[in-house]
């Protein structure tokens, strides 16, 4: 057992911590203000990857290619991954410390990434990934499941694909993707037949360009403004069958709607790691507000500010302890949507707490805690809210029935 | 680097713990109960486990181990018999304050004396559970509640002072809310001072270890409750499917489990950087909060999801309630425990980033 952050960790850590104080955070306030995510040709981007950021923690199997030292090797065997997944929590705890939608708008994979680790074939990691191991230039892939019609319920996306020859041909709409108007390519999920459930799910890899991806609506949010939430359709959008994520050998069975709920089990840590950067800039900040005005003598103070505290590094931990079981391939269902469950919660309520303390300073709109009480919401939202963790956690207590939902 | 598993060098003990508990402590908490105490033959095995050594030095034979040890193993005997735990060993968390403040030569003077008599008991008392007075070289006062039917040492610690006593307590019966296996008391305290100790710093540690002494043990009986409640969920029907597959049911449950499982990393947490001489006296006594809040909210529901069995003294979920209730009102209980983690927060000119532990 043991309690505290390697060396490398730290040194990581010590450097978002200067970026996040010079960029990240300002750049996440300029966005709240203007109401827009930070553009893709800003120089933030190229100063991220002057700084060895923005690429990806997959490997190719040339060393020749690759980047720094190999930590970890996935079971699927061939490439490797770059770091801990605790390391990497570590990183969103800190990133989202200064800005969620900033951090967010990070430049790389995204959450298509660990879809493609674990799911994608050799081939197309290298012609997708591959760009990310040393990019030229910052560049972005996107992740789009939700449709206006489908959020929690991930087995009624109705977005078709059809196979015509050597490619498939998809239909639909997608709502709330990250980064996807500035992406080099969108993991696109859609279904061979509704009727089939999960088991007509297909992912593929819709390259930037390709026609009928468009229609590209950036939404206006409630918080974390610093990266784009994008809506987009598909109208007769001609894709290789080379762009099917893990070829067609992978979607027997329930294999597909599996490998996208792998997926899923792989960033609810970093989700919750998101969430506790939050709660702790809003504790620090209602901390730091409480000293100022001489609140912190009061009991009543104190006691809710101690609560948070330690629901924060609870909650915290919980998602480190998520993280170690990956990192040990272990099996983490459990650990990783409790952590999705707990987190947000606790973050909402430091960020509500604070939004207390500051009292009519709160309701002024122009404090940093009233921006962080906006942003935090979404953290219970997003990659399965709640209700979704405790059902997917229900399946592995109590072996809660999967007709239940869609999760 | 973060690291949740159990060390090699401690699975065993763990192991050990764990099969004493299911097969001489959890199938006679009835038993132990009535009797306020263990029997003889179950003393004498948990004397061939070598336990009741675990975190006495070595110069005592004992193992000296540390906090982190004695996390993992009383969560253990908490998940058995919390009672029987506090029966079986004779010196408990006052241990803690005898060697924080007078070291071995105050354990050897005090304490290893009591190993002799069979069923003998060091109590522990701070002062947010009993305002003792010192009148010169005499300790005076009234403890209202100890979970032992026997005082044959007291140590009573408050903010700065280690106050050590052996006659002059009497100890009168009580029924008890919770631990009756452990006994229950009232102590009559009108002794003279054998030993005492100005030592503010001894005294904080010593509550850090006591507060993990027994937020582990309270976190077994928390984690009894909701596997117990969790387990008959899946088997009770109600409405044509198990009530487990009610979503009501199904996300309190999974709540539960979040809950026990958040305060074991806070006091596993703790008392690893006990071990590793960091300051860890705020994190042991928000690790302790934490067991005491979790205590309120799976202690009633595991009886809840029995209904009106969980009610019924034929079930352990009424007995783990009260107990989860009778461990969190120790060493001051929540509020003390609030103090202290709340005031290491907020303390003035203290960091206003919350630490992460790194080194």
């Amino acid at each position: 057992m043991e309690f505290s952050i390697d060396k490398e960790a730290a040194e990581r850590l010590a450097r978002v911590r200067q970026l996040g104080a010079t960029h990240i955070r300002p750049l996440g306030i300029e966005a709240d203000r203007l109401g827009r995510p930070v553009p893709p040709d800003h120089d933030y981007f190229k100063l991220l990857l002057a700084n060895g950021l923005g690429r990806t923690r997959w490997l190719p199997r040339d060393p020749a290619a690759a980047q720094g030292e190999a930590r970890s090797a996935t079971k699927s065997g061939e490439s490797r991954v770059v770091g801990t997944s605790r390391t990497s929590i570590h990183i969103a705890e800190e990133q989202a410390y200064w800005d969620r939608g900033v951090s967010t708008a990070t430049p790389g994979p995204g959450m298509s990434e660990p879809a493609l680790i674990s799911m994608g074939t050799e081939d197309q990691k290298l012609r997708f990934l591959g760009p990310f191991v040393n990019p030229d230039k910052p560049r972005w892939g996107s992740f789009a499941m939700t449709e206006p019609g489908a959020g929690s319920d991930v087995s009624a996306i109705r977005a078709s694909c059809v196979k015509d020859g050597t490619n498939w041909v998809l239909n639909g709409e997608k709502s709330f993707a990250g980064n996807a108007s500035r992406a080099d390519w969108i993991l696109v999920w859609a279904t061979i037949d509704e009727s089939l459930g999960r088991a007509g799910h297909r992912a593929f890899i819709v390259e930037k360009g390709t026609p009928g991806l468009g229609n590209f609506k950036i939404e206006k949010k409630m918080g974390i403004k610093g990266y784009e939430s994008t809506s987009f359709t598909l109208q007769d959008c001609r894709v290789p069958a080379a762009n099917l994520l893990g070829g067609e050998g992978h979607y027997a069975s329930r294999a597909g709607f599996k490998g996208a709920m792998k997926t899923f089990n792989a960033i609810r840590p970093g989700i919750a790691a998101n969430a506790v950067g939050i709660g702790r800039a809003a504790l620090d900040e209602a901390l730091a507000f409480a000293r100022e005005h001489e609140r912190l003598h009061d009991v009543r103070v104190r006691d809710r500010l101690e609560r948070i505290a330690r629901k924060l590094r609870m909650a915290r931990l919980l998602t480190l302890k998520a993280a170690w079981l990956a990192d040990h391939e272990l099996p983490n269902m459990i650990e990783a949507s409790m952590c999705k469950a707990l987190a947000p919660t606790v973050a909402y309520e430091a960020a509500s707490l604070g939004m207390e303390l500051l009292g009519a300073v709160g309701g002024r709109g122009d404090h940093l805690i009233e921006k962080l009480f906006r942003d935090v919401k979404a953290m219970d939202i997003v990659e399965g809210t709640g209700q979704i963790q405790r059902i997917v956690m229900a399946r592995q207590l109590v072996n809660l029935p999967n007709d239940n939902s869609g999760a | 680097m973060f690291d949740f598993s159990v060390p090699d060098e401690l699975a065993l003990i763990v192991e050990t713990t764990r099969e004493f508990g299911r097969a001489h402590l959890a199938p006679h908490i009835r038993d132990a109960e009535a009797a306020r105490g263990v029997a003889p033959a179950v003393a004498a095995r948990f004397a061939e486990t070598g336990l009741a050594a675990l975190e006495l030095p070595v110069s005592f034979d004992g193992a000296e181990l540390g906090a982190l040890a004695r996390a993992l193993v009383n969560e253990e005997l908490g998940a058995a018999d919390p009672g029987a735990a506090l029966a079986l060993d004779p010196f408990g968390p006052a241990l803690y304050a005898v060697l924080e403040a007078g070291g071995e030569a105050a354990v050897r003077e005090h304490l290893l004396p009591l190993l002799g008599r069979p069923g003998a008991r060091a109590v522990l008392i701070t002062a947010h559970d009993a305002r003792l007075e010192t009148h010169g070289d005499r300790l005076r006062g009234l403890a209202p509640w100890v979970p032992a039917d026997r005082a044959d040492l007291l140590v009573y610690v408050t903010d700065d002072e280690v106050v050590i006593a052996r006659e002059g307590i009497m100890a009168k019966p009580l029924r008890g809310a919770g631990l009756r296996a452990a006994g229950a008391s009232e102590l009559i305290i009108d002794a003279p001072i054998i030993a005492r100790f100005l030592d503010g710093e001894a005294v904080g540690e010593a509550l850090a270890h006591a507060r993990i002494y027994y937020g582990s043990l309270l976190l077994g009986v928390l984690r009894q409750a909701a596997e117990a409640s969790r387990i008959y969920a899946m088997s009770r029907v109600a409405f044509g499917k198990p009530i487990a597959h009610h979503q009501a049911l199904a996300f309190l449950i999974a709540d539960m489990r979040t809950a026990v499982d958040g305060a074991r990393v806070l006091v596993q947490e703790a008392a690893w950087h006990l071990d590793e001489g960091n300051p860890a006296e705020s994190l042991a006594a928000a690790a302790f909060a934490e067991a005491i809040e979790v205590s309120t909210f799976v202690g009633p529901n595991g009886i809840q999801i029995l209904g009106g069995h969980g009610f019924m003294q034929d079930y352990p979920l009424e007995k783990h309630m009260r107990e989860a209730r009778a461990l969190g009102l120790l060493l001051g209980g929540f509020d003390a425990a609030r103090e202290e983690a709340g005031a290491h927060l907020c303390a003035a000119g203290a960091p206003v980033t919350l630490s992460v532990g790194e080194r």
